[in-house]
């Protein structure tokens, strides 16, 4: 029974999920579309923050073993998640921290899920039942069907979830936060106690659980019975969190992309406004009702975040606030509170100091043997390979943090599919059911591991700052992607026979093809020394001068959000490429749905093109050649199916739907265009006014749209105001997505609105009428306005003149 | 060059390097004697959770020691730690009579396991500092060393893990027996 009536216990307050009645709709589109928010965490939400409180000890008889669980017994095998929460050398330290996640869901859980099923259904009949038209705010159907496309890789993880998940809501993994505690205490048989105690939670954020788990495990210590656990889980189920409004994929990247503190206000804000009125109602409500016994409450405040990046609320526990921040945006795949900057810093230094050449492996080493060892990691990662972070002799949390860490790299918030194989912490009691898993990223202390090398295809030695890649890996296989690619004559110009030490020697002449990223391999391996200076010759993939940059952030102190979307760029863009190059040789990808409609320009924006900008073919070929190994290594595992979904998915539902993308035009590859290249007046035309029409024309063109049941019906006069209404209010939130789309294009750190104002110097009157309207669209927008205030003076002088022309005209 | 002289001296003077893995039940003392070669003192050890690993040199041969928690629920466990292992210290409560078959039994798995065919066998007959402990032939008699391991090279040392008492004296065994791997 592990969801006992607490979470039911406000029921009464039904109304707060509800969007408001449709007789509201009375005020202008703007006000009224964004007069609704959903929060992410309502409190009336199915799923408790946490679920789970667990405790185990070390007995001296019988090791490992679980002394308590609440609210139930969590299922599975009791020994194994008491072994995990003991970690290895758990006797040395006094504190450690670690982190698991549980995949299985048993019976007991099964049984919990079915009723919780039973409670949405019967709440979406209620919800049914007060709403006749089902009017779901947009923002929370995006994020309910975003919660689904993060179930859908199910089937790929058949090795670790035997069980037939059909239940597609609830994300099937259980993120725990564990704390072990060792007190010498020679009262007791042998001298010394050590406890842990498990918070178990299926949010990502579980970090905020930190100074909750010290207090309460201490108080175990003390009070070694159930009750220590239940007060725990009542104060954390208590925290509040239904003013956090949830965020759109788009508005979460925004938001993380963004130094703003106040980015995104608005919505905390309408947040606040709806609950005031509720507690109004509600008030107006008990203080009718005869029920005296109820003191009113009191008028309670509610404050804005300093910084909307996190929302502030609180824990009490045993009579002590505990202060927390919960971040209102987390990427798909991060989890816990790891830092990039670490990782990429304990790999980066020894090989900046003195570089110990790879084993050449096609997947791995795709800038030679001097490849950086994160690109290395990277490149591990993305084609699936058997991942260990080894730390021995360190807390088992700072594995667990390179493990977290490493897969939000590889992921950069566009891949899925890291995390679900990944194991934080784990140790040799499991390694069978490790060795199980294919492409796993783990964590442990045993210095075992290093000995067994037919266990791991890539070492991560945390301590030195090492990696090793598995003498015992297997050297890439030689794909039909990779045959046909150099059948097509695509070999790179400059490169000398090349011999891998594992390639057929029949495939000399063909392995020779594969590219300059290979060569740069043999010419780093000739040399016998790391490249002293990036060149294109050396530096093919670009990541040598891509770490380099990383670096230099890293030491200017850019920022750990700074670092991340430097990474996000580079996962994205190399998707791209992987695009381009299945195009190249296969004739289409699916990496890039309506590729064939965006350059065919169907819906006419007057622009064609998409993926990535190349100066030229040179360029492309070179860049194609040099990634060509990876890519087809990374073609065929989880993270490309995950991916091929999500693309689908996103062009799928068409444009024309907020949080979904815009049809016949690739927004980044204009921006991308308008940034790198040097465009002539008249490409440039075209670009600028293909991007304002986007805006202009938003909710209007672009097939489903148009038919997605708000057609006006002239027939029923009564309907046409309020089919006109309803085509405005839709049009609205398409535009408002299709600007956060734009401003996705034009990250800040890339210049951000810079080049779209270099429109306004157009010499074409129209093009620089155009870009004032999209530029006024762009400030008035929640996300836009922060955009408009960091652009540059010169081009808001040039904005107003432009406007002053404008009118000048229209008046004239 | 140097490093390749500093090979050469070590064929001179025979410095070798040895993998041993420590197992016994829990409370046999093996952490006890783990730090007692490692820093040469007692110190008061807790149980183990999993595992500790040190290198101590001795007599020019470098021993790698590792010494795995001896609960009965993670002895599985210890058949991770077999591969590569060149010698076997198994630690034995002298004065724990009533465990003394579980004790051999235990012995009888790790040793007839296949990847522990090669590795020597050193018993500590431990805590003989109390006064009614097993002497080393009945520890033999009893863990039938005879039987269980007629395959192996073996030795019963007496110890006290405490006072490091016998313990540099089964290292020396352990050194003096051991096959250098052909390289």
């Amino acid at each position: 029974m592990p969801f006992p009536e607490f979470s039911v216990d406000e029921s009464a307050i039904d109304s707060k999920n509800l969007p408001p009645a449709p007789s509201n709709r009375s005020g202008s589109p703007t006000q009224e579309y964004i007069a609704q928010e959903v929060s992410q965490y309502p409190v009336q939400g199915a799923e408790n923050h946490v679920e789970y409180i667990l405790v185990a000890s070390f007995d001296i008889d019988r090791g490992s073993v679980m002394e308590h669980q609440f609210p139930g017994p969590i299922s599975g095998d009791e020994h194994m998640l008491a072994e995990l929460m003991l970690p290895d050398q758990a006797h040395m330290r006094n504190q450690d921290w670690t982190i698991f996640f549980l995949h299985k869901d048993t019976t007991a859980e099964e049984e919990a899920r079915a009723e919780r099923r039973q409670r949405r259904e019967l709440r979406q009949q209620q919800k049914a039942n007060a709403e006749n038209s089902e009017q779901l705010d947009p923002i929370a159907r995006a994020g309910v069907e975003l919660e689904r496309n993060e179930d859908t890789d199910e089937e790929y993880d058949s090795e670790l979830d035997n069980d037939p998940e059909d239940d597609s809501e609830n994300p099937p993994l259980i993120y725990v936060l564990n704390l072990v505690n060792m007190k010498q205490d020679n009262t007791v048989k042998r001298g010394a106690i050590v406890k842990a105690m498990a918070i178990c939670t299926r949010h990502p954020f579980l970090h905020i659980y930190k100074p909750l788990l010290l207090l309460a495990l201490d108080e175990y210590f003390k009070a070694p019975v159930p009750e220590t656990l239940a007060s725990l889980y009542n104060a954390v189920n208590s925290m509040d969190l239904s003013l956090m409004p949830r965020l759109n994929p788009l508005e979460r990247h925004i938001l993380q992309a963004s130094d703003a503190k106040d980015m995104f206000i608005e919505k905390f804000d309408i947040m606040i406004q709806q609950r005031m009125i509720e507690d109004a109602k509600h008030e107006s409500m008990t203080s009718n009702s005869s029920d005296a016994s109820a003191p009113a409450p009191a008028q309670r405040r509610y404050a804005l975040p300093r910084d909307t990046h996190e929302f502030d609320s609180r824990v009490l526990y045993n009579g002590v606030p505990v202060p927390v921040k919960v971040p209102a945006a987390i990427s798909p795949e991060t989890v816990g509170d790891f830092s990039l900057i670490k990782l990429i810093q304990t790999f980066s230094a020894p090989h900046a100091t003195s570089p110990q050449p790879f084993a050449l492996h096609a997947h791995l080493t795709t800038s030679g043997a001097y490849t950086h060892p994160i690109i290395v990691l990277v490149n591990a990662l993305l084609t699936q390979k058997r991942i260990i972070f080894l730390g021995h002799n360190q807390p088992s949390g700072s594995v667990a943090e390179a493990v977290l860490a490493s897969c939000a790299l590889a992921s950069g918030g566009v891949l899925r599919g890291f995390t679900r194989h990944a194991f934080p912490y784990t140790d040799l009691t499991k390694i069978d059911d490790l060795l199980k898993v294919p492409g796993f990223i783990a964590g442990v202390t045993n210095p075992a591991f290093a000995h067994k090398p037919e266990w791991w295809d890539l070492l991560c030695d945390l301590p030195t700052g090492r990696m090793k890649i598995s003498p015992k890996l297997e050297p890439a296989p030689i794909t039909e992607g990779l045959v046909s690619f150099q059948q097509m004559g695509h070999a790179p110009p400059s490169h000398h026979g090349y011999s891998h030490h594992h390639a057929p020697s029949s495939m000399n002449s063909f392995s020779a093809a594969v590219g300059a990223g290979i060569s740069a391999a043999t010419n780093a391996a000739n040399s016998s020394s790391p490249p002293s200076s990036i060149t294109l010759q050396n530096d093919p993939t670009g990541d040598h001068a891509f770490m380099d940059a990383i670096s230099h952030a890293i030491t200017n102190r850019l920022g750990e959000s700074a670092i991340r979307s430097r990474w996000r760029a580079w996962v994205s863009r190399f998707t791209r490429v992987a695009a381009a190059f299945e195009t190249t040789v296969f004739g289409a990808s699916a990496l890039a749905p309506g590729a064939a409609e965006i350059d065919a320009d169907a819906l006419g924006f007057g622009v064609r093109g998409h993926g990535v900008v190349w100066p030229d073919e040179m360029a492309k070929v070179r860049d194609l050649a040099a990634n060509a190994s990876r890519i087809e290594g990374w073609r065929g595992t989880r993270t490309y199916f995950t991916y091929l979904q999500d693309m689908a998915k996103w062009w799928g539902r068409g444009a024309g739907r907020p949080g979904v993308g815009l049809r016949g035009i690739d927004l980044r590859y204009q921006c991308d265009r308008l940034r790198t290249l040097r465009l002539g007046y008249d490409q440039s035309a075209f670009v600028y006014k293909a991007i304002a029409r986007t805006v202009e024309m938003a909710g209007l063109e672009g097939g489903p749209s148009a038919d997605d049941g708000e057609k006006l019906d002239p027939t029923d006069e009564d309907q046409t105001d309020d089919a006109a209404i309803e085509l405005e209010l839709h049009r609205e939130e398409v535009r408002y997505d299709v600007i956060n789309q734009i401003l996705l294009s034009m990250p800040e750190s890339q210049g951000g609105l810079f080049y779209l104002g270099l429109g306004l110097f157009h010499p074409r009157p129209d093009v620089r009428v155009a870009v004032v309207g999209l530029l006024e669209r762009i400030a008035e927008h929640p996300a836009g306005r922060h955009f408009w205030a960091n652009l540059g003076r010169f081009a808001k002088l040039a904005f107003f003149r432009v406007k002053r022309e404008l009118e000048a005209q229209t008046k004239a | 060059m140097g490093g390749g002289l500093s090979k050469l001296m070590d064929k001179i003077f025979g410095s070798k390097e040895m993998r041993l893995l420590m197992l016994g039940l829990d409370a046999a003392g093996k952490t006890t004697i783990l730090y007692n070669l490692k820093l040469e003192q007692n110190v008061t050890t807790i149980p183990t959770v999993g595992f500790n690993v040190e290198t101590v040199t001795y007599k020019n041969t470098k021993f790698n020691v590792w010494d795995v928690g001896g609960q009965d629920k993670i002895r599985p466990l210890w058949r991770h730690y077999f591969s590569g292992t060149q010698g076997l210290v198994f630690v034995v409560d002298s004065n724990d009579r009533e465990r003394v078959e579980e004790a051999r039994s235990e012995l009888q798995r790790i040793i007839q396991d296949r990847e522990m065919k090669d590795a020597l066998l050193l018993v500590f007959a431990n805590k003989q500092d109390i006064k009614n402990a097993m002497r080393p032939d009945e520890v033999s008699r009893r863990l039938k060393l005879d039987e269980i391991a007629r395959d192996h090279l073996w030795k019963v040392e007496p110890s006290c893990a405490t006072t490091g008492e016998g313990i540099f004296e089964g290292l020396t065994w352990l050194s003096n027996n051991v096959k250098l791997p052909n390289k």
